[in-house]
């Protein structure tokens, strides 16, 4: 399991590590961001009948999940959490550059965006005011934004990124269970699939090296583009 | 053919091509080529570009050969590339074959770059990567389209790996980077999330492009095509991809969308290359 592990014992007091607490803060979906407005694809997937039921849906989230995640979002949150510990903003924003150039249609460049433009604001909220160095003026993309929140709330590296996977694949269960529909406990049955696959997932991407980052899947490219255009939608993506 | 395949070492083939702006008229200012990747004489069918033929090897590319395409289209200048064949990735031991193609485009220059497909032999190992460099004022429209296996043959892609990268980038900014990464016989090929069972992948850039033109490409695209086919509009960048089975499905549908777009953004009308309709 590569989330640290939880309890400290200290003078034989458990203690819980403060950073564990703000990890499930910013991965709560109680954290207000609005990111159950988004399907990243999966609106358009359904409405192609690519996704229809229990089966087909946690195929889709879990080749998302070991493609995109994998491949894209969670290398560059990995180097982009590296460049804020040192505050190297040039870096951050190299890699922001890629993983905006890196999104396959207008409507997931732009829910990248709105939701790191959603933490930014709420950031104001979570973060003591005496922070140093202060959160980033420009827009900003999501992954790069949560990464500067786990830099600064003494998050570690394994364990954000683990929480970063968690939170994509619970919003991709709770659109789908809105989709498709499914209920419940169907709903924790495809839960249970991605959650074991997450560890291996972080690992292959905490150890990625940059030729390798990138990833191409043209269904979800092309559904995405779709989506922008399609008659009746519940989800912004 | 009058080459002889290598047998160790691969091909070693480079080609740079310089085009320069001469009063009105785009030239061919320089041409460095070594091994057997050429071009033909540039011709003018009179819409004001230059259009020349880029010749890849004739027997194809095999594991080893190593071949690198620069163009740089200086400023002022309309440069119109095209391929007369598909591009052909034999299979290999294992060894992998690296076509790697630059494009610069300088101010006030427009470069249209539309090549044929690029078949990937079932057994191949590819690293194709083509990267465009634009400057702030300049105008871009091209393609890359893919093919794994040769389902005409009932040949699929069981073996080898096609790394394959399109980066499109302004004045130090990368605007579209795609990176494709198929492993033959991998499950991304066959499922769902990934290709669906399609063989032929395929990406339209252009740039610049307006939302309002986007809107009137959608218009006027029937929906007669066939396969998955979409349009994007992102900073500016118009991104039309294609996913079937068929390399021409993908030509027609990117060359419709290119005889749509080359008045709004060349400022001239189609003037489709001969060699298209053979």
């Amino acid at each position: 399991m590569p989330i640290k592990m939880l309890i400290v014992i200290n003078m034989g007091t458990a203690m819980i590590d403060p950073g564990q607490l703000q990890l499930w803060r910013l991965i709560s979906p109680m954290l207000p961001i609005g990111a159950y407005a988004y399907s990243t694809g999966l609106e358009a997937a359904v409405e192609a009948v690519w996704v229809h039921d229990e089966s087909s849906a946690r195929e889709w989230i879990h080749g998302l999940l070991t493609h995109n995640l994998q491949q894209v979002d969670l290398p560059l949150f990995a180097r982009a959490y590296a460049a804020w510990q040192r505050d190297d903003r040039e870096a951050v924003l190299g890699y922001q550059r890629q993983l905006l150039a890196m999104r396959e249609s207008r409507e997931l460049r732009q829910e990248d965006l709105q939701l790191g433009d959603a933490l930014k604001v709420i950031l104001k909220e979570i973060l003591p005011p005496e922070i140093s160095p202060q959160a980033p003026t420009h827009e900003v993309s999501f992954a790069v934004i949560y990464a500067f929140a786990c830099t600064r709330l003494d998050i570690e590296l394994t364990g954000a990124a683990s929480g970063l996977a968690f939170a994509w694949c619970e919003n991709q269960v709770a659109a789908a269970m809105k989709l498709i529909p499914l209920g419940q406990r169907a709903g924790q049955r495809i839960m249970t699939r991605l959650i074991a696959s997450i560890p291996a997932v972080v690992q292959h991407a905490l150890a990625m090296e940059d030729e390798s980052i990138g990833c191409l899947l043209p269904r979800l490219a092309i559904a995405s583009a779709q989506h922008e255009a399609q008659y009746s939608r519940l989800f912004r993506s | 053919m009058n080459l002889t395949l290598p047998t160790t070492l691969g091909w070693s083939a480079h080609l740079n091509l310089e085009f320069s702006q001469r009063q009105t008229q785009t030239y061919l200012s320089k041409r460095e080529h070594r091994g057997p990747l050429v071009v033909q004489k540039p011709f003018y069918p009179g819409d004001g570009a230059c259009h020349v033929y880029v010749l890849h090897p004739p027997g194809g590319i095999v594991g080893g050969d190593n071949l690198t395409l620069e163009v740089d289209a200086q400023r002022g200048t309309h440069v119109l590339l095209t391929t007369p064949s598909a591009n052909k990735f034999y299979r290999s031991q294992a060894k992998p074959a690296s076509l790697r193609q630059t494009l610069q485009v300088a101010d006030g220059a427009r470069l249209e770059w539309l090549p044929q497909e690029t078949i990937v032999y079932d057994g191949a190992f590819v690293n194709m990567q083509t990267r465009i460099n634009l400057a702030p004022q300049a105008r871009f429209i091209g393609w890359e389209i893919t093919c794994l296996g040769r389902p005409a043959a009932q040949e699929q892609f069981t073996r080898g790996e096609c790394r394959q990268g399109l980066e499109l980038w302004r004045d130090q900014t990368p605007l579209l980077m795609e990176r494709a990464r198929l492993s033959g016989g991998s499950p991304l090929l066959q499922a769902a999330w990934g290709m669906g069972g399609a063989t032929v992948s395929a990406t339209l850039l252009a740039t610049p492009v307006q939302a309002s033109q986007l809107e009137e490409l959608r218009r006027s695209l029937c929906a007669c095509l066939t396969g998955l086919f979409s349009m994007t509009l992102i900073d500016g960048v118009l991104i039309a991809r294609f996913l079937g089975q068929q390399a021409r499905a993908a030509l027609e549908y990117f060359q419709t969308v290119w005889a749509l777009l080359r008045p709004m953004m060349m400022g001239v009308q189609a003037c489709t290359p001969r060699i298209w309709a053979t």
